[in-house]
């Protein structure tokens, strides 16, 4: 048992050491077109912009001057006229901001020394030729993606901020408040019960994934954005407060300052049932 | 299965050892490993197999202080070698002045841990175990996140390193990069060994190496019967025994997960039997409440010089750590962490407290003293290059 898990996980890891372009160019024989899924950051009705104070935050109306906003996703598909949701295939060739099916939107510019300027807030790919109507993805990094080795990791897994070291994955979600010594907010989001295997040479399992299932029923990609709302992300969360130990909600298992924030994620924490994600939507 | 297991290992150990090359004119210089009989090979990664260059590469990174951002602070700033690689702080203290929820561990042997650091279950590779304290924010460390430009640059217009790193990654077409890092780093760690105590002489056949008082020591730490006639009364070796001292321990030969965590009863703030928030040991990892407060069980060995004791350094001296033991768990009367850990729900069935005489406890201290080894407290293959 042990060793088949050895060579599937060594087999994981070999593939992605070597050719990472994108899978099925030219595809099966049709033609395809070019689509961009527009994302934006936003808080309530304003715009996130990088290093400002936005005002009633949450339960207690909280205010914090917000200084990160990243985060990476994975396996985006598109309804087509049948209904069915078909993958998108991602550009990757010189693309910094994408590999294989994860693009990571960066909406933050450098305004602490864990961000820098370039910001990014599209996917782009193609889709077999179509009208489509509706986008279907998860908020993640897939799995084997997420414990390989990140020190060899191509763009965009190569940010250190980005890593995960702790659970051995990456932060599918980064949001930070004021600069690092005195922040006094932070939501960072990725797996976590992770265990490793010596044999396997990493990580093995997850017992909480905590990668966000999103999906928009109505979105058309040629004039609808994908919207990011902190303020939903933090609907009904006492951001004043924090247990001893964790400021903010850095996925502890431990930490109930975690709770309404997956429940806005629609990710279950502690057992509970998970409630339906309100951090995306579409304008 | 086992066969296939046994070649698996067998690959392993020829990949690790570097035996039966046919080009070692070509190769970098091959390992050999300096262990005693007694001591099983450590687990090798084939991504990372071991060479001299390589070695010598990760000692100088080891203790390179611009591996921190503000450059005041290197691994070695707190795995002081006289300390066997402890910084003798109850809690370790970062670069930027952060202090760390628990004290830093020794890495001698980190080459056999099953899992590594206080309480993680998922950092089993000393390589990426690396990039917890350059880059990890919470707390900050040597604070290199998002500065991994900045640390290339630092190793590319060093005047030695271009050189070292092409002799470790000779098959390399950029050798400097974030993953040699780590990897020379892994290296030089798996390679700090520490098995030449007066207690490894003795079990080498030496039987002048232990004093009388140790020599009893040894007896009762091994499941001895104590003065009052109980059969294994201390119960020591159940999670600190084996070649390493610590029962969570992993070698080339091993097939199942060795990973170990426990809970010693240091403390309980409430029914549920918490620590203090922030150092609830594996719960943090995942959140199952029977990990509450189970830590990893260190190696004993060299444990005289690496004072204080425990995940947070809350236990002084090994004569509290023994009154301790014998308790069952510690009583905190007052302040915010009052409770009695004895009581602790999660605390591991070997805890059961048991008397102890004032004779047993200097001979179990004696043996303790007797881990101590020396050679890894002075060799100068461990040492700081910089300091030369």
């Amino acid at each position: 048992m042990k060793k088949r898990r050895f060579l599937v996980a060594a087999l994981a890891l070999a593939g992605f050491g070597c050719d990472s372009s994108s899978g099925g160019e030219g595809g099966t024989g049709g033609t395809s077109q070019s689509v961009t899924i527009d994302f934006a950051a936003m808080v309530a009705d304003q715009v996130f912009v990088c290093g400002t104070t936005y005002d009633n935050l949450g339960a207690d109306d909280s205010s914090l001057e917000l200084s990160d906003f990243r985060f990476y996703v994975q396996g985006l598909e598109l309804k087509n006229a049948d209904g069915d949701y078909v993958a998108i295939d991602l550009d990757t060739d010189g693309n910094i901001w994408q590999v294989d099916n994860v693009a990571l939107l960066d909406f933050e510019e450098g305004c602490t020394n864990f961000g820098d300027e370039a910001t990014n807030r599209v996917v782009t790919g193609t889709v077999p030729e179509g009208s489509y109507d509706g986008l279907r993805f998860k908020m993640g990094v897939p799995f084997e993606l997420n414990h390989a080795n990140p020190a060899i990791a191509e763009p965009p897994l190569n940010l250190t901020p980005m890593h995960w070291d702790w659970q051995g994955g990456y932060k599918f979600l980064r949001i930070d408040t004021g600069d690092s010594s005195q922040t006094t907010w932070r939501m960072h989001l990725g797996s976590t019960g992770c265990d490793g295997d010596q044999l396997a040479g990493g990580t093995t399992t997850c017992t909480a994934p905590n990668r966000v299932d999103v999906e928009l029923d109505a979105f058309d990609p040629e004039s609808d954005t994908v919207v990011a709302d902190f303020a939903q992300l933090v609907e009904g969360a006492a951001l004043d407060v924090h247990q001893d130990g964790t400021v903010g909600c850095m996925a502890l298992p431990s930490d109930s300052d975690c709770a309404p924030l997956f429940e806005n994620l629609g990710l279950p924490f502690d057992g509970s049932v998970p409630g339906t994600q309100q951090f995306f939507s579409v304008e | 299965m086992k066969h296939v297991a046994n070649t698996l290992i067998l690959a392993t150990l020829l990949l690790g050892v570097g035996c039966g090359d046919s080009d070692t004119a070509t190769t970098p210089g091959a390992w050999v490993w300096d262990l005693p009989d007694t001591v099983p090979e450590p687990r090798v990664p084939e991504d990372n197999p071991m060479t001299t260059e390589k070695v010598e590469l990760g000692r100088f990174l080891f203790y390179d202080k611009r591996l921190s951002a503000n450059e005041t602070q290197s691994c070695g700033s707190c795995h002081i070698q006289e300390l066997a690689f402890t910084d003798g702080l109850p809690q370790a203290e970062g670069s930027t002045g952060q202090i760390h929820p628990r004290g830093s561990m020794s890495i001698a042997n980190s080459a056999y841990a099953a899992s590594l650091t206080w309480a993680n279950q998922a950092l089993v590779l000393l390589e990426r175990q690396a990039l917890v304290p350059i880059f990890g924010e919470e707390p900050v460390e040597l604070g290199m996140a998002n500065m991994e430009d900045e640390l290339l640059r630092r190793m590319q217009e060093d005047a030695r390193y271009p050189e070292m790193f092409a002799a470790a990654f000779p098959d390399e077409q950029e050798p400097i990069s974030l993953d040699s890092i780590t990897k020379a780093i892994a290296a030089f760690q798996r390679q700090v060994t520490s098995f030449k105590s007066p207690i490894d002489r003795w079990q080498q056949g030496d039987r002048t190496a232990l004093s009388e008082s140790a020599q009893r020591g040894l007896a009762l730490f091994f499941g001895g019967t104590n003065e009052a006639g109980v059969a294994d009364a201390f119960e020591c070796f159940h999670c600190h025994g084996g070649f390493l001292f610590s029962q969570s321990s992993d070698d080339a030969g091993q097939v199942f997960d060795q990973k170990f965590f426990m809970n010693n009863g240091l403390y309980s703030l409430d029914a549920d039997g918490s620590y203090p928030a922030g150092n609830q040991g594996l719960y943090e990892m995942t959140g199952d409440p029977k990990d509450k407060d189970r830590f990893k069980p260190p190696s004993l060995r060299n444990i005289a010089v690496t004072a204080p004791y425990m995940h947070d350094g809350s236990i002084e001296t090994l004569e509290e750590v023994l009154d301790h033991y014998a308790r069952g768990g510690r009583l905190i009367e007052s302040g915010p962490n009052a409770g009695d850990g004895k009581d602790n729900p999660n605390k591991s069935a070997f805890l059961n407290g048991f008397v102890m005489s004032e004779q047993e406890k200097q001979d179990i201290i004696a043996f303790l003293h007797a881990l101590t080894d020396q050679d890894l407290l002075t060799n100068p293959a461990y040492s700081d290059p910089f300091a030369e």
